[in-house]
């Protein structure tokens, strides 16, 4: 996890580096924060938007937003609704997810309270991202199963 | 000796002793050492995230209260759930049985001309057994989560509610690979094995043409699912094929969304000990977003597919005694505080599905046939998971009415109606010989002691252990102590009375329990000594059963009148409510929690509110005065010295808080060292049992390990215990003397 400025060229460097030469980088476009955050990043050599069956499956970096982050379980809120999102954050190896710091609350059960979350069309699908996949049935806890090997958060503040 | 087993699957139902003795022998001999390592530290895991929960109290109060409310309006949720996922563009069907719900699930694969399908975890698919139809069917069925990927490899039953192949080491899993995959690749790590795995099954995602998933809960408000993971491949097999059939019991329904929250904590802490698994999806399929074309087959829209399954849970849902099993989350935290479970896994304790202390009624209730619920005997009693279940189901107490109802399919033999006669039960209740003499430990103690000299002469004689294993299935192993030429209350009559100095003190009512007064008069006569020495006036009821010994042989009505008869007895001679103090803590949990269910409300009220720990009592009384125990309790007197290792009462521990004891030890000048383990595996009569004496001495393993590790790190130190069946089986396990608290104290007067 790092924490960011609220600036879409902070994102693009805090993504570039994290992924530092692996491509192509696959991103799901925000819904919650303003697509100008991804701005900068989209031009880069690599990136791609609108991916295909072939990108799937071999890019090894994915970046989407999320909608909230939780304080207590560290976890993240990714919307898995119309969007890629759903893919691009489980397909590839690497995930970066941006949340903004004003979307932080204490805890899972705080998102099906809070009113500014009650958005029912919104928030049809997610998932509560706590870590990449792991696995304890082979044996040792293993990281890196059939989703994400890696989890990096950027927070915004 | 029990037949060699060569697979699982042969002593998975297990309709009767001789395959539980098989399974046991099977869990014992290649299963136990990873089935230990792997419980251990689930548990371990459960109770630091537990602990980390602000309000895991109130959770659970919660929890519970939304499955009751759930339940008792199921057919309005059910309906109002076939139309929310009619709304969201999905399908909906309920299914009877499991017959029904293969059919449905096989017609629509038909219609799809599904190939190919990869599956998420699922213990309902399990229960229908939907992969041998599917493969019937020409299908080629992929098991995606990597325990039940290595069972599908082997071709066993899951052996655990959520890590289903438990049971496997590391290295046998590298050999099952090896003989199985035929490959050359590395093996030899986790890393290895999950590499191998991954790359596999990532080519079945992307090829699948549909997936199967279960569900924790659903939401009838909308028709959405709880799906909670760490592989990520429910998300796969949510997201990847177009076509999605989710497959659940029709208990996992519960009114809105909003309802997961309090589930979504509970659960993971509850199971894997986590704050949350690495993926928590909240989903209302059919997905909106478009299928990927991984398979070439051009675009597709997706489909969804909810099947909602009874298959023996409304029936369930109706029987009053067993009904709160349907309240399971399926966590698995009952399995992994159960000492037994420990060491057995779920392919000695568990059945062709469900495994564990609550398995036993799903198993029968989801088969329909009672007799699947044998491995139930596994269940001692010792109430360990009944204040670790997230839902507050009292499990124990399913497991003694399963008895009851086994003991009842059969006809009582007239061995058994001799011993009826011979021990002058009140009640003639179905039960076998050996569940009769236990049941009734005051009647063979009482009758062992009128004949004292001449049946403990009996217990030296060769072939007396042989004639006890064969007639009662006592294991010859056992060391059986003498029969004692007093009871606590003929040594203790005339001592009784309150001397001068006490006459101001409070007044107290100490309970002559059978276990106390015919097995060990001392220490009760010690407890009584204690009381004295601090002030208290004290007097000693008439020796009392009080049932907790017929309750563990499943003999509830037996149970029921003695209960009645202590609590009339204690309503006539304690009108005033004095406190009613407890030396035996299995006796006080059946006083504080299994008279719940045995008495009326009011009557129970009564005994609950006026009884207590002798010990903790004691602590109590110290505490209120503001007094130093010191002054009474003189450590000096105590020449082994300060240090001891205490294990206390699994039993005691569900109704009052052990470290009230440990606490007023240390006040009195104890270095006190606690075992960490749930159970001694004793357990009363289990221990004793020709069947179960091998469980038991697996289980009391870890408890001398810790006591030998105390003594390596810090020196010699005096074994304590507070029940009289974990002192016998210290004594056996470490050659040692073990002491009560109040023995211990006693010394130091």
């Amino acid at each position: 996890m790092e924490l960011v400025a609220r600036a879409p060229e902070a994102v693009r460097d805090a993504v570039l580096a994290r992924a530092s030469a692996k491509r192509p980088i696959l991103i799901a476009e925000p819904r919650y924060l303003s697509p100008d955050y991804f701005r900068p990043l989209r031009s880069e050599e690599g990136v791609l938007t609108n991916p295909n069956a072939g990108d799937y499956r071999v890019a090894p970096v994915g970046v989407t937003e999320a909608f909230a982050a939780i304080a207590r379980t560290g976890s993240v809120c990714v919307d898995m609704g119309a969007d890629i999102a759903g893919y691009v954050s489980l397909l590839p190896r690497l995930h970066i997810v941006v949340v903004d710091i004003d979307r932080l609350i204490f805890r899972p059960s705080d998102l099906f309270r809070l009113e500014q979350f009650a958005r029912p069309i919104y928030h049809r699908n997610f998932v509560f991202i706590s870590g990449p996949s792991a696995t304890a049935d082979m044996g040792p806890l293993v990281r890196g199963v059939h989703g994400p090997h890696e989890l990096h958060i950027v927070v915004l503040c | 000796m029990p037949k060699h087993v060569t697979s699982p699957r042969e002593v998975a139902a297990k309709e009767s002793r001789a395959v539980l003795r098989r399974a046991i022998r099977l869990a014992l001999d290649t299963e136990s050492a990873a089935v230990r390592h792997n419980t251990r530290s689930f548990n371990l895991n459960r109770y630091r995230a537990t602990a980390a929960l602000p309000d895991y109290d109130a959770l659970k109060d919660e929890a519970r209260r939304i499955k009751e409310h759930a339940l008792a309006n199921r057919k309005a949720l059910v309906q109002r759930l076939s139309e929310s996922v009619t709304r969201n563009g999905g399908h909906f069907f309920f299914a009877r049985d499991a017959q029904e719900a293969r059919q449905y699930i096989q017609e629509v694969c038909k219609r799809h001309h599904v190939r190919s399908l990869v599956k998420g975890k699922s213990m309902t698919s399990e229960e229908i057994h939907l992969n041998s139809a599917l493969e019937h069917d020409g299908i080629r069925v992929v098991e995606t989560d990597l325990a039940e990927f290595i069972l599908q490899a082997a071709d066993e039953q899951p052996s655990h509610i959520i890590a289903p192949a438990i049971h496997y080491s590391r290295e046998r899993i590298t050999a099952l690979f090896r003989r199985n995959f035929q490959t050359d690749l590395p093996l030899d790590t986790g890393e290895d094995l999950t590499r191998f795995a991954r790359e596999r099954l990532r080519q079945d995602f992307l090829a699948a043409d549909a997936g199967i998933t279960g569900a924790n809960l659903v939401s009838a408000d909308c028709g959405s699912l709880l799906l909670v993971e760490s592989e990520a491949n429910i998300r796969l097999t949510c997201i990847a094929p177009p076509l999605h059939i989710a497959l659940s019991g029709l208990e996992k329904i519960v009114p809105s969304r909003r309802e997961f929250a309090p589930f979504i904590e509970l659960l993971a802490a509850s199971a894997t000990g986590q704050p949350l698994t690495s993926y928590t999806s909240v989903i209302q399929p059919p997905l909106a977003v478009p299928v990927v074309d991984f398979r070439g087959a051009g675009p597709v829209t997706r489909e969804f597919h909810l099947v909602i399954l009874d298959n023996g849970r409304e029936a369930l849902a109706q029987d009053a005694q067993l009904k709160e099993a349907l309240y399971c989350i399926r966590c698995s935290a009952c399995l992994n505080s159960c000492a037994n479970f420990q060491v057995l896994g779920g392919h000695g304790f568990g059945g062709a599905v469900y495994s564990g202390g609550i398995g036993a009624t799903w198993e029968a209730a989801t088969t329909g046939q009672l007799k699947l619920a044998r491995f139930s005997d596994l269940c001692t009693g010792c109430s360990r998971c009944a204040t670790q279940c997230p839902v507050r189901i009292d499990i124990p107490g399913l497991n003694v009415e399963l008895r009851s109802r086994l003991n009842k399919s059969i006809p009582l033999s007239i061995t058994a109606r001799a011993m009826h006669l011979l021990l002058g039960s009140s009640v003639v209740e179905h039960a076998s010989t050996q569940q009769i003499f236990f049941a009734h430990y005051d009647r063979v103690a009482h009758l062992g002691m009128l004949f004292a000299p001449l049946s403990n002469l009996f217990l030296k004689v060769p072939g007396a252990h042989w004639f006890l294993e064969k007639s009662f299935g006592i294991d010859r192993r056992r060391y059986l102590a003498p029969f004692p030429r007093k009871t606590w209350v003929e040594i203790s009559a005339g001592e009784v009375t309150h001397t001068p100095e006490t006459q101001q003190g409070p007044e107290v009512l100490v309970l002559a329990d059978v276990f106390t007064n015919y097995g060990a008069p001392e220490r009760g006569r010690d407890a009584l000594r204690c009381l004295r020495a601090t002030g208290v006036r004290v007097r000693l009821t008439k020796p009392l059963p009080d049932g907790r010994a017929a309750l563990s042989q499943g003999m509830i009505e037996t149970a029921r009148a003695q209960a009645e008869v202590l609590s009339s007895y204690l309503a006539a001679e304690n009108a005033a409510q004095r406190p009613l103090l407890v030396v035996e803590p299995s006796v006080l949990a059946m006083i504080l929690r299994e008279y719940r269910k045995l008495l009326p409300a009011e009557a129970f009220a009564n005994l609950q509110n006026s009884t207590y720990d002798l010990v903790q009592f004691l602590a109590r009384h110290f505490a209120e005065q503001g007094s130093d125990p010191q002054a009474v309790f003189d450590i000096r007197k105590f020449a082994p010295g300060p240090r001891v290792f205490y294990h206390a009462h699994c039993q005691q521990r569900a109704v009052c808080d052990p470290s009230i004891t440990v606490e007023f030890l240390r006040r009195v000048g104890f270095e006190v060292t606690c075992s960490q383990v749930e159970c001694c595996g004793m357990a009363g009569s289990f221990g004793y049992k020709k069947d179960f004496y091998d469980v038991s001495q697996a289980v009391s393993e870890e408890l001398v390990e810790q006591w030998k590790a105390a003594e390596s790190a810090m020196g010699p130190h005096t074994l304590l215990a507070s029940g009289v069946s974990c002192i016998e089986q210290l004594q056996g396990a470490t050659g040692r003397a073990v002491l009560h608290p109040v023995e211990l104290l006693a010394k130091l007067l």
